[in-house]
């Protein structure tokens, strides 16, 4: 009664890293309350990675069906409220992702019970999980606290919870589809990327911003590499558009665009009000600028005082023998 | 195609500048600083309302739940190509979760004549990115969340784009009724301008308060709940930028470090 | 969009335009946009003509800096013709990202900056020699009534003008105060960027604020400002100064003393809304002539004839697609070729665009662009 359901989550023929992290997440759950780790995977021609989650799960359930090949959420949640009724686990854990925020809220209301999201850490007290998520933007923590139920549906924040070593050998069991009636209201068609040059930088997840400490455009290149190295994608200030070094659309600022990656990288740019005013939704927000009074040391989180045509080209070298 | 779509007053608290306090009760935070605008993502909402309004006739009803004060975002959106408005508003709704939040706009929207309901697809106060589709399961309507692109393609198809990590695009059909939760960037919002909110006061914003929703007490507010918000708490974090010390190869060494440990790289 | 006959020929007085181009010629944007005023006023005439004319993107290229208004012989002000499409524009919601923040933030905060009310005073805190600044309660009679400029409150570039500013009505012993978080935008870029009703509510209520209290003179921080609730507002029945005319009477009157040299070689720019606009040339230039050491530079382009550095017209939230030099690069590259250590300013909107510009062109070490209350504030 114990027990916990991880779904597993993939696309395009990856296993995503969210799923390993949530069962390492689960895993130091089950530890604490006795029960076992069950990762459910629906797919179809997935037994690859239905051994890599058993390394990280007490058990893996294996649904492999043409149905599930690609995500739908008509015929997932269709297939999860089968198998939760039939296996009745105390606690549902799925990725706050594009996939899990289509899935995770209306499966927890066909089977009426509990549930909240975006969930950055969670403990057991007692029985019951007690769950900790951010409001206003991450500037306040909230408690939550749930309702008595059989069972409780979380969605949790990707990277909450690092992934483990894995190092388990959980038992895989395959079992047959138990949806078996067509899925109609909704059906996948397919995936399209996003159009190769054709940056949108209020949707990057990571941004390299370049200002006019840059000073000339031969020192371009040093930061291209940079965000190369890095899997960003370049924004600039006001004044390096202007100079026609990166087009208008990568202008953050009042004129500009406002962004919300998870990291601004600053490279030398003052911080003037007109451009921080567009990095309002940053996450984190590091700073390389000569000057130690910019005021973008106020914004940002960390900071390197120096000049960037040095920092720059060692921090690509760091970042590139990281990822090795 | 008539369209309902629903639209939150949240606080706007993305400035540096603006802190949040939390209040005496520990459940609420200090409001009084605070301006209030339309959640960004709604915002976006009503737009992909009113262009497919423009697109294929019909009507826009927006749906709100709040105090008075929340007209002024109902109004903006009716300034904007909205037709009507509902404005659900009693102080037990207060402390509503995802759960009673989506029961409440069910019970406004379940007897409306529609083909899509719209919900902006998070809330930028609470984050919870949760009610769009915890009403769709309500309606017993098919959903689909993130929505980026949206078009007719039959009598009751859409072609819809759901935007997943990366900005990869997954593209599904879906039937009408169904509730979609759009994504910002979806569209460019227009501005209502000051005189067209002005005519727009005369729409009528039907107000609707527990009775009016046949729900009783306990469906909805705390009683109605079953993920409860029972304190808030000041997550720890520094003021200004914590500066890294070093020359290039040291100071390199360590922000490379951070972002790994913040999992950015 | 419904127009009714005559809308713009009746309201701007085009049929009074006699066509000699005197405005296009002394525009100074044609020199990197394709505006030209002229035309407008010429095709405005056709009401059929209007829809499609407000969709062309020049019409925001305009700074509105009143050459146009100064140059016509038939006393026109041309670039009103394009403040009247932009707000066909608005009207239709169709206007640019960051100028609908701007606009809705004005509605929301009353300020353009997205910032809330409640911050509109922080930057009172903590000024030199100054025990706490003065805000007056309703009704409470003071000399002057300081508006402060929704910039000044909140830009940290701009902020220190507005505490120079306190600081020299404490030396020099006025009797001033502030209205607080009540204060308002003054609805200046609000109708440039073609508000037109947005503009009407905040010249009601700023009309209805200033009359709360009992004070003898109004006095601006920003030249825009003192623009709009000097000559728009119709119905603000007290008197409205720039700062730079309070503080000439003062020193004028032996009340501040500027002890404080600054040894440097000064060009002062007139800025187009305290200049152009409302002819107040002498003041700044009497205030710098008073600080010790101070040797005082004319450009070539002063006074009525003062190049506009692209800041107004609600231009800080619309650009131009243009590559070409910037009009305040062009002043920047004139003050350095005439050996000026400092280009003085009266106006936050001309300080940060000058300002942007010296950086721009790499001159921060050997040049500065300062506030004349920035060097008061240096001199008393």
């Amino acid at each position: 009664m114990h027990d916990i359901f991880v779904l597993a989550e993939h696309r395009e023929g990856e296993l995503r890293e969210v799923t390993l992290e949530i069962l390492t997440l689960a895993g130091q759950l089950a530890e604490q309350s006795g029960g076992k780790v069950t990762a459910v995977l629906l797919g179809s021609g997935i037994d690859e990675y239905a051994g890599k989650c058993a390394s990280f799960a007490d058990r893996v359930l294996v649904v492999d069906d043409p149905m599930y090949k690609d995500y739908n959420s008509a015929a997932y949640q269709q297939a999860l409220v089968e198998l939760i009724k039939a296996e009745k686990p105390h606690l549902v854990l799925i990725g706050n992702t594009g996939q899990g925020v289509d899935l995770a809220p209306s499966l927890a209301v066909e089977l009426d019970v509990p549930y909240t999201s975006d969930v950055v850490s969670v403990t057991l007290e007692g029985d019951k999980p007690v769950a900790t998520r951010q409001y206003y933007g991450g500037k306040i923590d909230g408690r939550i606290e749930f309702k008595d139920a059989d069972v409780y549906v979380l969605a949790i924040r990707e990277a909450s919870t690092p992934a483990g070593e894995g190092g388990k050998s959980g038992e895989i069991q395959k079992i047959d589809n138990p949806v078996t009636t067509e899925v109609t209201v909704r059906k996948f068609l397919e995936y399209v990327e996003a159009a190769i040059g054709e940056v949108d930088i209020t949707q990057s997840t990571m941004l390299v911003s370049v200002g006019r400490g840059i000073r000339d455009e031969k020192n371009m290149p040093i930061m291209e590499e940079l965000a190369e190295a890095m899997g960003a994608d370049l924004s600039a200030s006001r004044a390096v558009v202007d100079a026609g070094w990166l087009p208008t659309d990568r202008q953050v600022g009042i004129s500009g665009k406002t962004v919300s990656p998870k990291l601004y990288l600053a490279v030398g740019i003052s911080g003037a009000f007109q451009h921080v005013t567009g990095i309002k939704g940053a996450d984190v927000v590091v700073a390389i600028n000569k000057d130690p009074d910019a005021p973008i040391f106020q914004y940002a989180d960390y900071g390197i005082v120096d000049d960037l045509l040095k920092v720059v080209p060692a921090l690509t070298e760091k970042i590139k023998e990281m990822k090795g | 195609m008539n369209v309902v779509v629903c639209v939150k007053q949240v606080p706007d608290t993305s400035d540096p500048d603006v802190e949040v306090h939390i209040d005496s009760s520990g459940k609420g935070v200090d409001e009084s600083k605070f301006s209030f605008v339309i959640n960004d993502a709604d915002n976006y909402a009503v737009e992909e309302a009113i262009l497919l309004k423009e697109k294929h006739e019909g009507e826009v009803t927006v749906v709100n739940i709040g105090p008075e004060a929340a007209n002024q975002v109902v109004r903006m959106a009716l300034a904007k190509g909205g037709d009507q408005a509902i404005r659900l508003d009693d102080e037990r709704f207060a402390f509503s979760d995802i759960t009673a939040t989506a029961r409440l706009l069910a019970s406004a929207i379940g007897d409306l004549e529609f083909d899509i309901v719209m919900t902006g697809c998070i809330a930028s106060d609470d984050g919870y990115s949760a009610v769009g589709v915890t009403l769709a399961q309500m309606l017993d309507l098919p959903h689909a969340a993130m929505v980026k692109s949206v078009e007719v393609i039959g009598d009751n198809k859409l072609k819809v784009g759901r935007e997943l990590e990366g900005g990869l695009l997954e593209m599904l059909e879906i039937e009408t009724p169904c509730v979609l939760t759009i994504q910002t960037g979806i569209n460019e919002p227009r501005y209502a301008s000051f005189k067209g909110i002005r005519a727009a006061s005369k729409k009528e914003i039907k107000v609707m308060d527990l009775e009016a929703t046949g729900l009783s007490e306990d469906q909805v507010g705390e009683a109605g709940s079953t993920a409860v918000m029972v304190e808030y708490s000041v997550p720890v974090v520094g003021e200004l930028a914590e500066i890294l010390e070093g020359d290039a190869a040291e100071t390199s060494v360590k922000l490379s470090g951070i972002l790994k440990e913040k999992g950015l790289v | 969009m419904n127009i009714e006959h005559g809308t713009f020929v009746e309201k701007y007085d085009l049929l009074g335009c006699i066509q000699c181009g005197r405005c296009t010629g002394g525009c100074p944007v044609t020199v990197r946009t394709d505006l030209n005023v002229r035309l407008f006023v010429y095709e405005t005439v056709d009401d059929d003509r209007l829809e499609a004319l407000s969709e062309k993107h020049e019409i925001w290229d305009c700074t509105t800096c009143n050459n146009c208004a100064l140059r016509c012989p038939k006393g026109l002000d041309p670039f009103e013709v394009l403040l009247g499409l932009r707000s066909m524009q608005v009207e239709e919601g169709n206007i640019e990202p960051t100028a609908i923040s701007a606009l809705e933030s004005v509605f929301n905060n009353g300020n353009p900056w997205g910032k809330p009310r409640a911050l509109r005073c922080n930057w009172m805190e903590d000024i030199e020699g100054v025990e706490k600044v003065r805000i007056l309660e309703k009704g409470e009679k003071a000399d002057v009534l300081i508006h402060t400029c929704c910039t000044a409150c909140y830009d940290p570039r701009i902020i220190p003008l507005a505490r120079n500013l306190v600081r020299v009505m404490e030396k020099a012993g006025v009797d001033y105060g502030f209205i607080g978080e009540e204060e308002t935008d003054c609805g200046s870029e609000v109708r440039r960027l073609g508000e037109e009703g947005l503009f009407e509510m905040l010249d009601e209520d700023n009309t209805e604020l200033f009359d709360a209290y009992d004070s003898g003179r109004i006095v601006c921080l920003s030249p825009h400002c003192y623009n709009t609730f000097k000559n728009e507002c119709e119905n603000i029945k007290t008197p409205v100064l720039h700062y730079t005319e309070l503080v000439a009477e003062i020193i004028r009157e032996g009340k501040l003393e500027l002890t404080g040299e600054i040894d440097s070689k000064v060009v002062y720019h007139d800025p187009c809304y305290l200049g152009k606009k409302n002819k107040v040339f002498d003041e700044p230039r009497y205030i710098l002539g008073r600080i010790p050491g101070i040797e005082l530079m004319e450009f070539n382009q002063s006074r009525e004839i003062s190049l506009c550095c692209e800041g107004g017209g609600g231009k800080m939230w619309v650009e131009s697609e243009s590559k070409e030099q910037r009009l305040s690069e062009t002043r920047i590259l004139d003050a350095k070729e005439m050996g000026a250590d400092i280009v003085a300013v009266a106006c936050p909107f001309c300080l940060l665009t000058l300002e942007d510009a010296l950086k721009a062109k790499g001159f921060d070490e050997e040049m500065r662009v300062a506030d004349i209350l920035e060097l008061l504030g240096e001199s008393i």
